[in-house]
């Protein structure tokens, strides 16, 4: 069997128990004891059968260890004091490095044997090894292999004590008052390589019953254990014959020498496949080629209505809706839940806060809520950032909280929230919020701001704080208590296509807003025209768009700027920009664009109207600037570049 | 007509890979259940020819949903999915009404085995 095509399905489903072990330590960690064991039992148990059809050893091996002493703590109520969940957290952490090594093919059975025993002795000495023994040890697979290798060596051996060792069970059927039966002894020698034999010796007692009545086994069915050989004799009085007996005994299967052969499966006709597993690749290739439909659906709409013929327009007003309706399903079959980033947080802001000596209460909101897998990766980093950020800075010490009014330990939400195409995700501390006045002057004092302003808006802020550099001096984040970094995840956000907002209130706290679009993939784009190029600039930066000609120009410090209803804009020619020469100014039109909080107005010849476009992300070439953060072919077959607004500012 | 089965196990993965040898054998995957409380539920609502059982899931374990089905379906035929170190909870199921079992790592002809010796008694 191929097991290598389920290995990426083994890793995908074992992180999301792992998720969930990290969970489950954090509640166990608050005192929540009862559930959390239990889905620690469970998550491990998963991962550990998992493994196990994976032939996953190592990873098995880790698992069954762990969950051998997770089995201890439920059974004792046993309290989680730090050197346990320490343990816990090592082998949980073990176990990940176990499964991704194995599914990356070196499962080298090189498991940390310490490791494995202080789980066993710290298990044993909970609960003086019962647990090890209902779960059998790490041991049992040697121990398995010697009693397979010993029942091979011996069988001939047993089966002709067979009739000796059953001393014991003559005169127990002679006890018995068999009426029409008659009493039998049935002798029975496992396969070698019969798995759990003593399980197997059940159901061969099980299906003997079926005829007659067990008077009793040798050896008794209490010492069938994992040294089991798999050789045993059962007596019974039955009043079948003895090949039908001996017929009973072989159909548990297992048997030796009774070649229990399997019938010839028939091959049914297939039934319809209930789930199928794509490769991501081949999604990603469907969606290319989506889009390109898409883009081509567009041409065919423009040249089906210049032909006029109404049934030609119709049957391409039909073809776009059914165009529409794949791309959604496409789009719809890359969703994931953002569950499987989330979860991961619960421990990481655990982590930071005990490192920070701050108390906080974490809860997520909007786990299933789902996001376009390309940008899955991608929102990860920024909302660490933020979750940092907000346990270092936003929060007060617990004394001022008491002192505030406030709960002692400080709230911490991580939210995801859909609205209608994106996906808003919040970062909502109940700290004390950013002291904009604080802000204000030290941006008046660096020039950042406008000297005549009094107070600082939300979006005034943002644009700020987002600004490479701003307030990143210690003097202010102390006093502020924010800054540190924002720029960065701003950037971030923006590549993404998105927008960070923020809204503040003193000492009631602060919530970083990540808008999201739930794609990459495809993007709504104002196509320009630059010189004798078409180029695509993503709707979600362009504010507006105006004439040239209706606008004032002025140089401000020596830079070229516009002033359109009485807000100054830098200008940047692209034509110059994107090394063409200067053009004309009569007839040229002028896009505003946000790029990451701070507006310019671009120049451009002529705007070509708005299209969904399939964005092809490119690497950049090494030394050329960073103007273009991808490429797009339209609908007639040419190719346009995407402007990177952010590089614009 | 191709024989029904209800495959229960917590894990997709574990769902996936069994529904795959099974059908690869023909069987047809009527259902499949993430919980004991559903894998009883489920039998009742489809009757299937199979039941493969885990042992551990939420909700209700693999052994208490044996013992929840033989109670009104004495001849279920349910087959146990074991991991390593179960044995004494393979006996349970066993003694509980299950019929048979198999280990992990499946072996697909191990696992048909099983399954035929099941559905011939």
């Amino acid at each position: 069997m191929d097991l290598a095509r389920y290995a990426e399905l083994f890793r995908t489903e074992v992180r999301e128990h792992l998720a969930g072990i990290d969970g489950a330590l954090v509640a166990l960690a608050d005192g929540r004891q009862e559930g959390a064991v239990d889905e620690l039992f469970r998550a491990t148990h998963t991962i550990k059968g998992m493994a196990g059809a994976m032939g996953y050893s190592s990873v098995e091996q880790m698992a069954h260890a762990t969950e051998t002493l997770l089995a201890a703590v439920r059974e004792t109520s046993a309290p989680a004091d730090a050197t346990l969940l320490a343990l816990l957290y090592e082998a949980t952490d073990a176990l990940a490095q176990h499964v991704d090594d194995a599914v990356d093919g070196h499962d080298t059975r090189v498991v940390s044997l310490p490791l494995l025993e202080r789980l066993a002795s710290v298990a044993d000495s909970l609960d003086g090894g019962q647990a090890s023994r209902t779960t059998g040890t790490w041991r049992v697979p040697i121990e398995e292999m010697q009693a397979e290798l010993n029942a091979e060596l011996n069988s001939e051996l047993h089966a002709e004590l067979n009739a000796e060792q059953s001393g014991e069970l003559q005169s127990a059927l002679q006890d018995a008052t068999p009426g029409s039966a008659t009493a039998r002894l049935v002798a029975v020698t496992l396969a070698p390589d019969a798995p759990l034999k003593s399980v197997r010796a059940q159901i061969v007692l099980a299906k003997l019953e079926q005829l007659g009545a067990v008077q009793g086994t040798e050896p008794t069915v209490q010492t069938l254990t994992d040294s089991f050989d798999g050789v045993f004799t059962v007596a019974i009085t039955s009043a079948h014959s003895d090949s039908e007996l001996e017929a009973a005994a072989r159909s548990a299967g297992d048997v030796q020498r009774v070649s229990v052969r399997a019938p010839e499966v028939r091959r049914a006709v297939r039934d319809v496949l209930r789930h199928v597993r794509i490769d991501l690749k081949r999604i990603d290739a469907l969606l290319d080629l989506v889009g390109e439909l898409v883009i081509s659906r567009d041409r065919l709409l423009s040249v089906a209505d210049a032909t006029g013929d109404r049934q030609v327009i119709a049957t391409a007003q039909e073809m776009s809706r059914l165009v529409s309706a794949l791309q959604d399903e496409i789009l719809q079959a890359r969703m994931v839940p953002v569950g499987q980033v989330f979860d991961r947080f619960p421990r990481l802001v655990r982590d930071v806060a005990r490192d920070l000596g701050k108390e906080i209460v974490f809860t997520m909101e909007g786990r299933d809520i789902t996001l376009d897998r390309s940008m899955l990766d991608a929102i990860g980093d920024p909302i660490v950032h933020l979750l940092r950020n907000a346990i270092d800075h936003g929060f007060e010490s617990a004394e001022e909280r008491v002192a505030a009014g406030k709960p002692e330990a400080g709230r911490l939400v991580l939210r995801a929230v859909r609205d209608r195409a994106a996906i808003v995700i919040a970062v909502q501390d109940d700290g004390r919020g950013i002291d904009r006045d604080r802000i204000l002057s030290k941006a008046i004092a660096e020039g950042r701001a406008d000297p005549t302003l009094t107070s600082l808006s939300d979006d005034d802020l943002v644009k700020l704080l987002a600004q490479p550099g701003f307030s990143t001096a210690a003097s202010v984040t102390s006093v502020s208590g924010r800054g540190v970094g924002i720029d960065v995840v701003a950037s971030r956000v923006r590549a993404l296509g998105g927008a960070l907002d923020i809204e503040t209130t003193p000492g009631e706290g602060t919530t970083f807003l990540l808008r999201l679009p739930v794609t990459l993939a495809i993007v709504r784009a104002l196509l320009v025209q630059v010189g004798e190029a078409t180029y695509a600039v993503p709707t979600a930066h362009v504010v507006e768009a105006v004439e040239f000609d209706d606008v004032d120009r002025q140089s401000i410090a020596g830079r070229e700027s516009v002033n359109i209803r009485g807000e100054v804009f830098p200008l940047v020619r692209l034509r110059l920009l994107f090394g063409d020469s200067a053009g004309d100014d009569a007839g040229a039109q002028l896009i505003v664009v946000d790029a990451g909080g701070q507006r310019v107005a671009c120049k451009v010849d002529a705007l070509a109207g708005q299209q969904d476009i399939v964005v092809k992300q490119f690497d950049a070439v090494r030394g050329a600037t960073a103007l273009f953060s991808g490429a797009t072919i339209l609908g007639d077959g040419s190719p346009a570049l995407i402007v990177d607004v952010g590089s614009l500012a | 007509m191709s024989r029904t089965v209800l495959i229960c196990d917590d894990a997709i993965f574990m769902r996936t890979m069994v529904g795959d040898i099974l059908q690869q054998a023909g069987f047809e995957i009527v259902g499949e259940a993430e919980t004991g409380v559903q894998a009883v539920e489920k039998f009742r609502q489809l009757q299937p020819d199979l039941v493969t059982m885990d042992i551990v899931m939420p909700d209700m374990g693999g052994i208490d949903a044996v013992r929840e089905i033989t109670k009104t379906h004495p001849s279920a035929r349910i087959l146990m999915c074991s991991a390593m170190g179960q044995q004494a909870l393979v006996v349970e199921a066993i003694q509980a009404g299950a019929k048979d079992f198999v280990v992990k790592p499946f072996q697909p002809s191990r696992v048909l085995e099983a399954v035929q010796r099941v559905l011939a008694a």
